[in-house]
């Protein structure tokens, strides 16, 4: 910590100072700076780019770009400020994707939705939006929606008819030596979802890779900004709608941070039952779904059997399966009424799974086909896992340790006894592994959680009708906020703005773990043949609804 | 072999018999019920208020209000169920107590159109205020109206008259040190 402060200090700072335990946070004066102060952090070890999250002010005609760097061995993070004029000409800064390669994509992202230019980036274009989207810079805050979709209206027939120019065969042969060819995997590909890879093979080997996204973009981050401080739990949960509990206890730490509450230790207890219900019904899907690459389908029904038991559980709570919206800034939304009853619920559900694990670990996780296919290829180093700021389950697979929920210890997780849950090779086959193990862990902790919850009550100290929400201010005052929570798939990590005496977020920066996942494909798949694609990419567990947002 | 068709036939009786699962009709009798599954809503014209509460806090804007030819409720709400994303903010916000006057029915899940888009168009919960409520509800407020009008008059009145009073006093007071004087 005292480091990172001493090499921040030796430049021009307008402010170095202690954030939360494991943050450090720092505004530069000037922005020709930017690449010198990143790289003498990354002597340091700070080595990975969490995420790049721009902040318009109109009147005051500036760009605030926030920088989320991370040491991820020594948990330790830096907030880094800078800002710059908001001008489309002049809003530029120097890239710092020569010097971390996990800031590529989040630059890209902040150059389509803000129009800030990243100078000296290697190959900067549109990325969530078409290059003949109409206003471009969606995320300004003078960008007008109804001018654009009028236009958009306008010009279908020409917009949808580039689009498929771009489908046609492209085919070059190469005599001897085979044929190059373009070929779209996606995104209507059983294993794809809607993301398309756009594939340079040689015959059957994968030469080059390129994913092209943003088919499900739905300006995720624009739309909270026209809610309100509650309504915005629908628009976070909508993230990705495996895991659906975590995003909204991100958001709601974010707005609970700025208006200074403290929720009831109630509340803590349910958000850990109900963010690891909601990590558990996430990984049965990735479990299924990874043999679902491969081609088998009978585990995926499996899994999602189980799954329904889980489901039941929220919606004895919530009164909904999927989009929950059961967790609100100042605590969780609804009062526990009969707590036994629910308990015995989750009880059940448990019973479920442990009945068909026996089955599981015979037949599907010692399965030889599964080894053979998915043994010792796509193996990920230490290195890459820092370097690329993969995270999550496909992290903990390469034995790195990282998890917010030690790390960082946000709701009751700091009083459960939980461990790093890690395998040894980093292959595919321990990204399905890792899984199983992950769902194994959340049981145990929703366990104890629940045996927490009991003995408050039995002792008196928690009240399960009363104790689930503190009143929250109508009105939040100015403040900034950064947020993070191990989602199912990764670290999520939400940076709030808030104006004085504001009823909704001026600025939502959602950053979700796909994105970084996204890019590793162009490193993970060259060098393997095609028939390899759907099972490398669904070891990923990579979620197209948290990666475009 | 006749005692093999004769056994089979017996086991297919038999199956006759048995309890159907296939038959169970999921629509209406679903696997799971939660008490307080978030389902079509109900809207009850008769303990509205027509705050508005609803359609400001609706996150995705399905609620429209209706105007009523009333003072209170002057609207009330109307949802469209195929903007609807069940979130039951609209429940949580309602000020009636103890029962909310928009609520999300518990169980309800027989909400399965067609899905051409005239079924979508109608697919909203209309409230179907009576006439009859609204005349009643017309001559209640009429007669609290003209009550308080009433009262309002008997109000003016009792303040004048002890205006009146009370000026009247004063003039007698004045006139009497006058009179006082004029005695002495």
């Amino acid at each position: 910590m005292e480091k990172i402060k001493e090499v921040l200090n030796k430049f021009d700072m307008e402010y170095v100072e202690d954030y939360k335990p494991t943050w450090v946070k720092a505004k530069l004066k000037n922005k020709d700076d930017i690449t010198k102060v990143v790289e003498a952090l990354k002597e340091i070890g700070v080595r990975s780019c969490s995420t790049v999250s721009p902040t318009d002010y109109p009147e005051e005609n500036r760009m605030e770009i926030n920088y989320f760097l991370e040491d991820i061995e020594n948990k330790k993070n830096v907030w880094l400020k800078v800002d710059i004029e908001r001008d489309l000409e002049k809003c530029e800064i120097d890239s710092i994707t020569p010097i971390l390669e996990s800031a590529d994509y989040h630059e890209l992202e902040s150059y389509s939705t803000f129009g800030v230019k990243f100078k000296g980036h290697p190959n900067l274009r549109y990325f969530l939006i078409s290059a003949d989207y109409y206003g471009k810079f969606p995320f300004r805050k003078d960008f007008d929606w109804d001018e654009h979709e009028k236009n958009v209206i306008e010009n279908v027939n020409k917009i949808s008819e580039e689009f498929f120019e771009e489908y046609e065969e492209n085919e070059e042969t190469m005599g001897h030596e085979g044929s190059r060819t373009v070929l779209h995997w996606g995104p209507t590909h059983p294993a794809s979802g809607p993301i398309r890879l756009k594939v340079y093979t040689n015959g059957e080997n994968i030469e080059k890779v390129e994913p092209d996204i943003g088919y499900v973009w739905r300006a995720l981050e624009k739309l909270a900004e026209r809610k309100d401080f509650i309504g915005t739990i629908v628009a976070v949960e909508r993230i990705c709608f495996m895991d659906n509990t975590n995003p909204m206890i991100c958001y709601a730490q974010a707005v609970e941070e700025i208006a200074g509450k403290e929720i009831t230790p109630f509340a803590k207890y349910m958000r850990v039952i109900l963010g690891e219900l909601g990590r558990t019904v996430s990984h049965l899907i990735s479990l299924g779904g990874f043999f679902g690459t491969m081609g088998l389908q009978t585990f995926l029904m499996w899994c999602l059997d189980v799954r329904e038991y889980f489901l039941d559980v929220l919606e004895d709570y919530s009164g909904a399966r999927i989009a929950t919206a059961c967790i609100e800034p100042g605590g969780v939304r609804y009062p526990l009424n009969d707590y036994k009853a629910w308990f015995a619920e989750i009880d059940k559900a448990i019973e479920k799974w442990e009945s068909v694990k026996p089955d599981i670990e015979d037949i599907f996780l010692k399965n030889p086909l599964m080894t053979v296919r998915a043994k010792d290829i796509g193996i990920f180093t230490k290195d890459d896992v820092i370097d690329n700021y993969l995270q999550g389950p496909i992290a903990r697979a390469s034995n790195v340790k990282t998890d917010v929920r030690l790390d960082e210890p946000y709701a009751a997780y700091g009083e459960l006894k939980m461990d790093y849950v890690t395998c040894e090779n980093g292959d595919t086959r321990d990204r399905l592994y890792i899984i199983y193990k992950e769902i194994n862990q959340s049981i145990d902790l929703m366990k104890q959680a629940m045996k927490k919850i009991e003995e408050g009550i039995e002792a008196g100290e928690m009240d399960p009708k009363k104790d689930h929400l503190v009143k929250m201010p109508r009105r939040m005052p100015e403040g900034e906020a950064v947020s993070r929570v191990e989602w199912a798939r990764g670290e999520m990590l939400m940076h709030l703005v808030t104006m004085p005496k504001s009823t909704n977020p001026y600025r939502l920066k959602l950053k979700a773990p796909s994105v970084n996942h996204t890019r590793m494909l162009e490193k993970l798949l060259p060098n393997h043949t095609l028939s390899d694609i759907p099972l490398l990419y669904g070891s990923m567990h990579i979620c197209q609804g948290d990666l475009d947002r | 072999m006749l005692f093999q068709i004769s056994e089979k036939m017996l086991r297919v009786l038999k199956a006759w018999t048995e309890p159907r699962i296939a038959t169970k009709d999921v629509v209406k009798e679903p696997a799971h019920k939660s008490p307080i599954f978030r389902g079509r809503h109900v809207v009850r014209y008769d303990i509205c208020t027509g705050c508005d509460a609803c359609n400001k806090i609706c996150p995705v804007d399905a609620i429209k209000m209706k105007p009523l030819p009333l003072k209170r409720p002057n609207k009330i709400p109307e949802v469209n169920l195929a903007i609807c994303i069940f979130c039951g903010l609209c429940e949580d916000v309602c000020p009636t107590k103890p029962e909310k006057a928009i609520k999300l029915a518990g169980g309800d899940i027989e909400m399965i159109t067609d899905g051409t888009h005239n079924a979508l168009d109608n697919f909203w919960v209309r409230v179907e205020v009576p006439e009859e409520w609204i005349e009643q509800k017309k001559r209640e407020e009429e007669e609290k109206a003209r009550k308080r009008a009433e009262m309002m008059a008997k109000k003016k009145a009792e303040a004048e008259a002890k205006k009146k009073a009370e000026a009247a006093k004063a003039t007698e007071n004045k006139e009497a040190p006058e009179n006082k004087g004029e005695e002495k």
